[in-house]
């Protein structure tokens, strides 16, 4: 515990790392407790379809059937839809609430099973080595030279675009930068003393992996899983945004994909999304680099 | 040093070979048949049955899938790379008509992020801990962080629909370097060019750095050569070494990668354009193959990172 104090000291000393988590904490409270304070994200109305968020006034031109010709009307955003309405006149600040809540779960159910395997191949590799290690180090240089972007679009096309495939095939195939630290890491420990101790006294493999391999590799990797966040819920936004997201969802990258088509009617439904996604990349990019500052001997 | 490479070609086969053989497994197990897209588009009134067998054994999925799988080797390795029945051409044909446009964006995004990132790099470097060096941080943070398609999304509506500055429609039946279409590159190169640059000051920004603190630097200072000279001569000389080689891997990956989705948002017709409209059309060959060429470029580029490297830094050596 003394420990988490100290570095937790190092921490608070960044402040692009301290506004990250700010701004984490600040997200998985909209995430779980948002809900509860917003309207229904799916609720359609065509009645207040396009609002802009209050102060901003837009020009709206329907075609009247009375009339036969195109009327224009004002139409000015009101507090009742806080960030506006999209095509549907559905509230987008419930949509952004929606949302955060699946890149949220994207970011760290996909990270973390990510990590997991990746761990678990890269210790697995560096403590037993010979044909262990060739065999899953091809096996993770096939990986990364996969075109990533195009191996998710093709596992969600093939397999249905559903929340819970989109997050395992981010995580089954984000695992290779963990692996190859934590072989790396593993290779330097090896040899060290300590485990030449707990060998002699007769520790298991099991024992030696779990008890001193993979805790003394931890701090390397709390940074990447920190670092890598922002990369699954890019690919989620992305795959979203091109029309493989879940369609039962609204997610950013669902948001982004309807408000690229009316840009010249509502811009307000592409930039809200934007900007949470940019605002949620740079936390975790900056409590990332934070962390690392913090866990890094070298930097008193 | 021509073992090393003959080993990594070898390396490069192999891994190629695994990623080829994993999408063509998953693209089998998938659910899809090439025949209902064709279906989709068939009228009424035919044996739907005997089109599907005809079309099945047209393009031998009605086969195992060890045979499937042999032939297509056999054929690959006799430089016949299928058929797309999406578009009713050789695929080596499509790729050909379509490369040329991705290495326009990704030659036009790798200049200017070149000279803009180092420009800033160096920039930041000589005035470490200023205002101006905060500054630099800031925006390479922010442009690492920010999407590149809602950055492409953000241009169009800024500079496109509320400005109209820029037309977005990239215009195949001009000459690549019109005028017209250069134009219409502005965009999407500063879509794809901003991470690029982003991440390559921060990088010569180190690299200066790390080098600005060694001895030879010292000495150089110390026989009274010009702070320029030094800089110039010394400092940015050295801090390039490893420059180059981001540069490269990044050249390898963003086939597929930063590219891709640049092509789709702006509807440049590149490989990246072409593939999502290949795996949304089930046209199986287009994927497999661009797949099996993405990868191919990625470690052909990973391979001549190390050569530049080993090139350029005499004191670096493979066994």
């Amino acid at each position: 515990m003394k420990l988490a104090a100290y570095y937790w000291e190092r921490i608070k000393r960044q402040r692009p790392a301290m506004f990250g988590l700010g701004f984490i904490i600040f997200l998985i409270i909209l995430a779980t407790l948002g809900t509860y304070f917003t309207k229904s994200p799916t609720k359609v109305n065509f009645d207040e379809k396009n609002l802009p968020p209050p102060g901003y006034t837009v020009e709206h031109s329907m075609y009247s059937a009375q009339n036969e010709s195109f009327i224009t009307t004002l139409q000015e955003g009101t507090w009742e839809h806080p960030l506006g309405t999209d095509s549907m006149g559905r509230d987008m600040l419930a949509q952004l609430v929606s949302g955060a809540r699946v890149s949220l779960l994207v970011g760290l159910l996909a990270t973390g099973i990510a990590i997991i395997i990746g761990a678990v191949i890269g210790v697995t590799s560096a403590y037993f080595g010979g044909a262990m290690d060739d065999i899953l180090m091809r096996t993770t240089d096939v990986m990364m030279t996969f075109p990533f972007l195009l191996l998710l679009i093709l596992i969600v096309y093939l397999f249905g675009a559903s929340l819970t495939l989109i997050i395992l095939a981010i995580g089954l195939t984000g695992w290779t930068g963990t692996a190859r630290l934590v072989r790396s890491e593993t290779l330097s420990l090896r040899t060290r003393e300590f485990i030449m101790a707990s060998k002699a006294l007769g520790a298991g493999d099991l024992r030696i992996i779990f008890r001193h391999l993979l805790p003394n590799t931890l701090s390397s990797i709390i940074v990447l899983a920190t670092l890598s966040i922002p990369g699954a819920i890019l690919a989620e936004a992305v795959l979203s945004f091109i029309g493989l997201g879940d369609p039962t969802v609204a997610s950013w990258g669902n948001i982004l994909n309807a408000g690229q088509g009316s840009l010249e009617t509502a811009w307000w439904v592409a930039v809200e999304p934007g900007v949470m996604l940019f605002l949620t990349v740079l936390s975790f990019n900056f409590l990332g680099d934070g962390l690392r500052e913090a866990f890094d001997p070298k930097g008193e | 040093m021509r073992s090393y490479i003959a080993k990594r070609l070898l390396h490069t086969a192999l891994i190629s070979w695994g990623v080829m053989t994993t999408a063509f497994i998953l693209m089998r197990i998938g659910p899809n048949s090439p025949a209902d897209k064709y279906l989709a588009g068939l009228g009424a009134g035919h044996n739907v049955t005997q089109v599907v067998a005809a079309i099945e054994s047209r393009y031998g999925v009605d086969k195992p899938l060890y045979e499937q799988y042999f032939s297509y080797i056999t054929s690959l390795l006799q430089g016949d790379w299928g058929w797309s029945f999406g578009t009713s051409m050789p695929v080596m044909e499509l790729i050909k008509t379509h490369w040329i446009y991705s290495f326009q964006l990704i030659l036009l995004s790798t200049i200017f992020a070149v000279v803009l990132g180092i420009a800033l790099g160096i920039f930041a470097a000589v005035r470490k801990n200023t205002a101006a060096d905060h500054a630099v941080a800031f925006f390479s943070f922010a442009g690492i962080s920010i999407p590149n398609f809602w950055l492409g999304i953000m241009l169009i509506l800024i500079f496109s629909v509320k400005l109209g500055w820029f037309k977005t429609y990239y215009d195949t039946s001009l000459p690549m370097f019109s005028l017209e279409n250069l134009h219409a590159l502005v965009l999407p190169v500063f879509t794809l060019g901003t991470g690029m640059v982003a991440g390559y000051s921060r990088y010569v920004r180190s690299a200066m750095l790390d080098n600005l603190g060694k001895d030879f630097v010292r000495t150089a200072r110390a026989k009274g050569l010009p702070e320029s000279i030094v800089i110039r001569k010394h400092v940015f000389r050295n801090a390039m070494l490893p420059v180059i080689t981001i540069i490269m891997l990044d050249m390898g990956s963003i086939v597929f990668g930063g590219a891709y989705i640049t092509e789709v948002i702006f509807g440049i017709p590149g490989l990246g354009w072409m593939s999502l409209k290949a795996v949304f059309a089930d046209d199986y060959a287009v994927v497999l193959a661009v797949t099996l060429i993405g990868a191919i470029i990625t470690l052909l580029f990973n391979l001549l990172a190390d050569i530049a490297y080993m090139y350029l830094d005499p004191r670096i050596r493979y066994e």
